[in-house]
């Protein structure tokens, strides 16, 4: 989150608050990125095996992200008001794995959480950090209806990086971004 | 039971692995990625090009999500809605390999790389499809796994696959 890497606890659940989806939203969303009957039709989506219509997993998904966002950049204001520097989180590599376990609804309030289960230093770019994020998102009866494993980069604090990589990174500005994002 | 939104389309006996589908292109512009990192993911690097310049991303570049969503249109437009599609399961090894940034042009292909019955549901089977997104360079951007399940025609004849 916003604490340094260092700092950064294994298997403290961060609840990341929570989202009712209306009818409305979910066909908007839908309609834009994942038009199939049952985001978007309510009339069709009643003959699909759903029985109704349900929102776009990579709706729940972004919803989450959104929250997740909202949460950091709170926490940020919140440290520097208390008069330190918050840790820096760095863009996503990638996504393990993503499960859809039951359907959202329209009306349904989802309620999103995130944990670190895992850390370590980067192989790849140096002064990051890699965090293993577990998201997981209940509905209001309480059964899990979106759970990911999300890597993402967090700087490292007390990283002192030597003269000769300070020298390389300054003559590699950008391709330092490539470097960073490209994985075979 | 019949369901009149899919009764014509392709069902899960009609697939085959290998297929491809082509998807795309679609140009992003700037004010395509303020609109998605405006509603999704409100962070310096996605709504401001100064601050962008000065991140990890060296640029003003789209939300993951948003690279995300517009593939998933793209196999909506030309797939998911051609086949008796029941939603996704979920998907596995999601890579953001390089930003897409302002002004790139994003295609792609989606290949069937698996087909099975589901254990529990008889009537349904699961179609995984493989995702590779890449950028006007052809450079690649995204790739992912999706598990997406499609209805059987008739779940009475036995399938081992």
């Amino acid at each position: 989150m916003t604490r340094w890497f260092e700092e950064i606890e294994l298997s403290t659940i961060y609840d990341l608050g929570s989202h009712t989806f209306t009818e409305a939203e979910i066909i908007r969303f839908a309609t834009l990125y994942d038009p199939q009957y049952f985001h978007t039709d309510p009339d069709a989506a009643r003959h699909s095996h759903f029985g109704g219509l349900v929102a776009s997993g990579w709706h729940t998904v972004s919803v989450g992200h959104r929250l997740m966002v909202d949460r950091l950049t709170a926490e940020e204001d919140i440290v520097r008001t208390e008069g330190s520097e918050p840790g820096v989180a760095g863009p996503s590599p990638g996504v393990n794995r993503m499960n859809f376990s039951a359907p959202v609804r329209p009306g349904d309030t989802v309620r999103f959480t995130l944990s670190v289960t895992n850390k370590r230093k980067s192989n790849s770019i140096p002064g990051w950090g890699l965090l293993f994020n577990l998201i997981e998102a209940h509905n209001q009866h309480g059964n899990l209806v979106y759970s990911a494993d999300l890597v993402s980069f967090s700087k490292l604090r007390d990283f002192r990086p030597t003269l000769r990589l300070r020298a390389a990174m300054a003559l590699s500005r950008f391709p330092v971004f490539n470097k960073l994002m490209v994985r075979k | 039971m019949t369901n009149p939104t899919t009764k014509s389309r392709r069902h899960f006996e009609d697939l085959q692995i290998g297929e491809t589908v082509a998807l795309g292109p679609i140009t992003i512009s700037k004010a395509d990625i303020l609109a998605f990192a405006t509603e999704f993911d409100p962070l310096p690097f996605h709504l401001d090009e100064k601050a962008a310049r000065e991140s990890l991303l060296g640029g003003l570049a789209a939300s993951g999500w948003q690279t995300g969503a517009l593939s998933l249109r793209m196999l909506a437009d030309r797939f998911l809605s051609t086949i008796a599609s029941m939603g996704s399961l979920g998907f596995t090894d999601l890579k953001w390999k390089r930003p897409l940034m302002k002004d790139d042009t994003l295609s792609g292909t989606a290949s069937i790389t698996a087909l099975r019955r589901s254990s529990t549901h008889p009537d349904m089977g699961i179609v995984t499809i493989a995702f590779d997104m890449r950028n006007q360079n052809d450079q690649q951007v995204m790739t992912l796994n999706l598990a997406n399940l499609v209805e059987i025609r008739d779940p009475s004849i036995g399938g081992s696959r």
